[in-house]
């Protein structure tokens, strides 16, 4: 499964703040097709290495890598010119808060039309079709009505698929998502996952997924890497680190889901409260 | 049967956007009860929560809370039975129902100080004791909210609630914007409380899974009406409204071989048929 | 309980620290002037009329040989407390109906505001000669009109920060343990306003003065031969030629002062701001973008803030 070399490349990691080692030496890879999650609490550094592979780093954070690398080139000595032809085309991502990505006053179907345009060089006529095929592969219903629709009348699901689309339409090698689905409903969250996995199949798109929420990175990602403070704790396969976690903080994590998550009440004993 | 700490019989609450917010709905909590209240956003569960507060106004049935008839309160005998404490709430984001500018100790003493006069030792001594309940430090009491960690901001909200001695707490979606090791502390927390104190308890949640560990009874709630209710282990064993089946199917669970997407798809399916 | 941010904050920067100083100055002027004034400001001396300065008047004198430096001087108090008269004035018929506008129902609120847009559309000059010459030539009415005038500043920026609060979350938390609504606006909803109002003030005191000396530069307000900052502007305009070193004085004490007074006001919302973007920042993890960009709230449903599509 895995390619000999790996699609995305971290090494030696760290990003600090005049006060603060936020990120202080992670390592980590994803290989072509590959779904790694990254868990982890708020001030693990989880969102900030993400903001690393993506060149987005806040400008008053200082950012130095031994290796930052994606599909041999080299990503730490890129301009902010070259940077924008990677991403989207390339790496591409999608966050937390859908509304805030999306311009309020044009419809979702004009600002996907914009990035097939402007992008992708289709003509108007041709991106307006493309739209419509593109939400309805995303698994929304009437996508021709979506299309004409304002970011606030969509619910949040729909829109962070509009996002997913958006993050997808160039067909990018990696796709990073930053707790994509930490603000949805849990029915939602679980179509919007559904619609991840779908991708991944029909695309041979390799994810980078964070969240803080162990039970969602188990189900999407092939390999885990635990985060806290900063540092990497604990790294590998899911099912073998599920089974048979080292570090004190992610059975912490198993067992606080085991506590208090579904597989509980697989257990014959129910606790009164 | 001893009379239920509160109830909803056949209530009714207005429009939005042509559909009723909540049609018909019937809810018995019963003293020293825990439930959890299920239901995705906009599904009329936070709208049950402020029925039960006397912050929304139903437009048929009958609401009960303490044996007493809530809907008939107005102004000042609504701030009575509020001050008596019957009730108590938790919001969801603690940041935003703690004043910036006040101490949390004030916060915390302000459903006392409403009372009236009260003697400033006995009200120390009641912060602080309720403080220590939830696990802080008392000399956190002269902080002001933005100076705590959001699990200790929690814990503040809960004080605040608690200090009354209440016999219903209603908790919504308390530990959704907690990391998981807040999470565990503050639904320890509750569980042993009610123990001590032995209140009911109603959880609201859009996420089956983080109210499960600690309820006796689920009650389902979509596009306004109640679709499930029973006790927990028999709900999530034996689900009878596909969107209960849903609920559960969408849980994330560590062993992914629960995860069942055609399953899923199908029950989408199913829903959207059954609609409001 | 820090309502107001601290003082250090607030005279963080080069021009806020200007414009204290400057006022102190001027609030010295206010308390000392008549006190400090060499001469006495209204003896007359044809003998030494239209003099420039020298040693023994140091700004010189005017048409009717009385010392300008007294004049100043002893008008300092006079334009002072006629311009924080206006302000005071203001304050109480701006703040307290834009608070009760907030809790006393529908239609208090639709009159109150229509008052305001009346009020705001009336010409201040206009309107405060118009009141003189109904009630009299005084200090007093002029003043009272001017502060009528001015107080649909204070009542919309008390408004808006009592909605805001008045919706908030806290307040709906105080509501529930049985608060009523003065113990709500005690509690809570002054706290809040102060502020606002506080910015309000300073940049309105700066405008009351600027109309202060707009009136008495044209008689209103201040009867002759009492001096005031205004009416030394106006007065020996027709012996300019001779005298054209005349209005620097009170000018420059004019424009200092409004200048000062709009510099802390600014200071004040400047450091009101930077204190709430700390606190936000306080609560943001080290994953999170840091203070000096904007952040969103990620737990509330809130609208677009920044519009940025990604690609």
């Amino acid at each position: 499964m895995n390619a000999p070399a790996p699609l995305l490349e971290i090494a030696g990691l760290r990003v600090s703040s005049s006060s603060a080692a936020l990120v202080r030496g992670v390592d980590l890879s994803v290989h072509r097709g590959e779904s790694v999650g990254i868990v982890g609490e708020s001030g693990s550094g989880k969102s900030l290495t993400c903001r690393a592979a993506l060149g987005i780093v806040p400008s008053a954070l200082h950012v130095s890598a031994d290796r930052l690398v994606f599909d041999g080139q080299d990503l730490a000595t890129l301009g902010e010119r070259q940077w924008r032809s990677v991403r989207g085309s390339r790496i591409s991502a999608v966050f937390q808060d859908p509304a805030s990505y999306l311009n309020p006053s044009l419809t979702v179907g004009r600002q996907l039309a914009e990035v097939l345009r402007v992008k992708l060089g289709r003509r108007r006529a041709a991106a307006r079709r493309d739209v419509v095929d593109l939400l309805d592969s995303l698994g929304l219903r009437d996508p021709a009505r979506v299309a004409t629709r304002y970011p606030h009348e969509l619910s949040g699901g729909m829109l962070q698929r509009v996002l997913i689309a958006l993050a997808i339409v160039e067909r990018p090698d990696l796709l990073i998502a930053d707790e994509p689905t930490t603000a949805l409903d849990a029915t939602v969250q679980a179509e919007v996952l559904d619609v991840l996995a779908d991708l991944r199949r029909a695309h041979g798109l390799a994810l980078l997924f964070v969240s803080h929420d162990l039970a969602v990175v188990a189900q999407v990602c092939e390999r885990i890497v635990v985060m806290r403070h900063g540092l990497v704790v604990e790294e590998g396969r899911t099912a073998d680190v599920l089974a048979a976690p080292s570090h004190p903080y992610t059975r912490s994590l198993l067992e606080a889901h085991r506590e208090y998550g579904l597989d509980r009440l697989r257990a014959p004993e129910v606790v009164h409260v | 049967m001893s009379d239920p700490i509160a109830e909803l019989r056949n209530a009714s609450v207005g429009y939005h956007r042509g559909t009723p917010v909540l049609h018909d709905v019937s809810l018995r909590i019963e003293q020293g009860e825990s439930v959890g209240l299920i239901g995705e956003t906009g599904s009329g569960k936070t709208t049950i929560a402020r029925t039960l507060l006397g912050l929304t106004k139903i437009v048929g049935g009958e609401v009960t809370v303490g044996g007493r008839d809530i809907a008939r309160l107005r102004g000042r005998s609504l701030r009575s039975f509020r001050r008596d404490g019957v009730v108590q709430y938790v919001f969801q984001d603690p940041l935003r129902s703690l004043d910036p500018d006040i101490p949390v100790g004030d916060s915390v003493a302000e459903g006392l100080d409403v009372r009236g006069r009260i003697d400033r030792r006995v009200r120390s001594a009641r912060i602080d004791e309720t403080l220590r309940a939830v696990g802080l430090d008392p000399a956190l009491a002269s902080r002001l909210p933005g100076d705590l960690s959001g699990g200790q901001r929690q814990r503040v909200a809960i004080a605040r609630a608690l200090i009354l001695e209440p016999r219903l707490l209603i908790l919504d979606e308390p530990v959704s914007a907690l990391d998981a090791a807040n999470r565990v502390h503050v639904l320890d927390l509750l569980r042993l409380s009610s123990t001590e104190r032995s209140f009911a308890k109603l959880f609201i949640s859009h996420d089956l899974g983080s109210v499960a560990g600690v309820t006796d009874r689920v009650v389902v709630v979509y596009h306004g009406r109640i679709v499930e209710d029973g006790p927990t282990h028999q709900v999530i064993a034996d689900p009878q409204h596909p969107y209960t089946r849903l609920l559960i199917e969408s849980a994330p669970t560590l062993d992914a071989a629960g995860a069942d997407r055609a399953r899923r798809a199908q029950l989408r399916e199913v829903v959207a048929q059954s609609g409001p | 309980m820090t309502v107001l941010p601290s003082t250090r904050l607030v005279l963080r920067s080069a021009s806020a620290r200007a414009a204290a100083g400057i006022l102190i100055v001027v609030a010295l002027l206010a308390v000392l002037g008549p006190v400090l004034a060499p001469h006495d400001p209204l003896a007359q001396n044809t003998a030494t009329i239209l003099q420039g300065p020298s040693a023994e008047h140091w700004l010189g004198t005017d048409a009717l040989g009385r010392d300008v430096l007294s004049r100043l001087l002893a008008g300092s108090p006079v334009s002072l407390a006629a311009a924080l008269l206006a302000v005071a004035v203001g304050l109480v018929l701006g703040v307290v109906p834009g608070l009760l506008s907030v809790y006393l129902g529908r239609a208090f609120e639709w009159v109150s505001l229509r008052l305001m847009d009346t009020l705001i559309a009336l010409p201040f000059l206009v309107f405060a000669i118009a009141m003189t010459a109904l009630l009299g030539n005084g200090v007093l009415q002029a003043m009272v009109a001017v502060g009528i005038l001015i107080s649909p500043a204070f009542y919309r920026v008390t408004r808006a920060a009592a909605l805001t609060v008045a919706r908030s979350q806290y307040v709906e938390a105080a509501t529930l343990v049985g608060a009523s609504t003065p113990w709500i606006v005690s509690r809570h909803v002054w706290r809040h306003v102060l502020p606002a109002v506080a910015v309000t003030t300073a940049g309105v005191t700066g405008a009351s003065l600027v109309i202060v000396s707009s009136l008495t530069f044209l008689g209103i307000g201040v009867v002759p031969p009492d001096p005031t900052w205004g009416g030394l502007l106006a007065t020996d305009l027709q012996y300019l030629y001779q005298r054209p070193w005349g209005p620097v004085a009170p000018a420059l004490l004019i424009v200092a002062t409004v200048w000062a007074l709009n510099a802390l006001a600014d200071a004040l919302r400047d450091a009101q701001t930077a204190r709430s973007n700390r606190a936000v920042a306080d609560h943001d993890d080290a994953d999170s973008v840091p203070a000096d960009a904007s952040y969103p709230p990620a737990s509330s449903p809130s609208p677009v803030t920044s519009p940025e599509v990604v690609r």
